[in-house]
């Protein structure tokens, strides 16, 4: 006997998802510099936790970069590896 | 063995409670370093005081430093000792310039230079000098 696969629900194909892209590839950037310490603050949670690329929706090459830069600049006391957040 | 030569990037927090002729001196010696072991310091930029995120030993302020040079790699090791040894650098970060980071300050070069021209180019047209309005003696008030 052939199974037959459910049909799609309508839902999914009348709402296209809107494909969020990265802005570093947007910009075409090509190094994310760690001593740009108030463009890598928009990266960071108040907390000082790094954002997932799922949410930012950075690509995988420039998170990686961006990750580097964050360390470096935390190294340098530019920006705090855990702050004071209002909990 | 002779080291090529590689363009290196140096970022030191150095203690804030210094005067700017210390401070001077503190960027001097570590550029005698460079160039004791075969480099060039290319450019140094003071960004001043600076508040810490963290407290380094027990500071909440430092002086930022930012040095770019050229030097063989045999020259890193005695210049992390000498920021060691000197008491007056908290902290430092020296890092080699990587192809995109070098592309990225080849871009930045470029741009800067082409601004520099655009500035030179549109500066104004020096005004022409202005003819008298009125001639001097002449057109006597009638009375």
């Amino acid at each position: 006997m052939m199974t037959t696969r459910k049909p799609r629900r309508d839902k999914e194909n009348q709402v296209p998802r809107k494909k969020r892209t990265c802005r570093f590839c947007d910009a075409k950037e090509i190094y994310i510099d760690y001593k740009d310490e108030k463009r890598l603050q928009r990266f960071v949670t108040e907390q000082g936790k790094i954002i997932p690329k799922r949410i930012t929706g950075t690509c995988a090459k420039h998170q990686r970069q961006l990750v580097q830069a964050i360390k470096r600049a935390r190294h340098l006391a530019m920006l705090p590896f855990v702050s004071d957040a209002i909990r | 063995m002779d080291n090529a030569q590689k363009i290196y990037e140096s970022t030191l927090i150095i203690n804030a409670s210094l005067d700017d002729a210390q401070v001077d001196g503190v960027i001097a010696r570590a550029h005698d370093v460079i160039v004791k072991h075969g480099g060039a310091v290319t450019a140094t930029a003071k960004w001043g005081r600076k508040r810490l995120s963290y407290t380094i030993n027990k500071k909440t302020n430092g002086f930022y430093v930012n040095m770019e040079f050229t030097a063989p790699g045999s020259a890193l090791t005695p210049l992390e000792r000498a920021y060691q040894l000197d008491e007056m650098i908290l902290r430092t970060l020296t890092i080699a310039l990587d192809r995109k980071a070098l592309a990225a300050r080849a871009k930045a070069q470029a741009a800067a230079q082409a601004a520099a021209a655009a500035v030179q180019a549109e500066a104004p047209a020096p005004v022409p000098a202005r003819e008298p309005l009125f001639k001097e003696g002449a057109a006597e008030k009638k009375s």
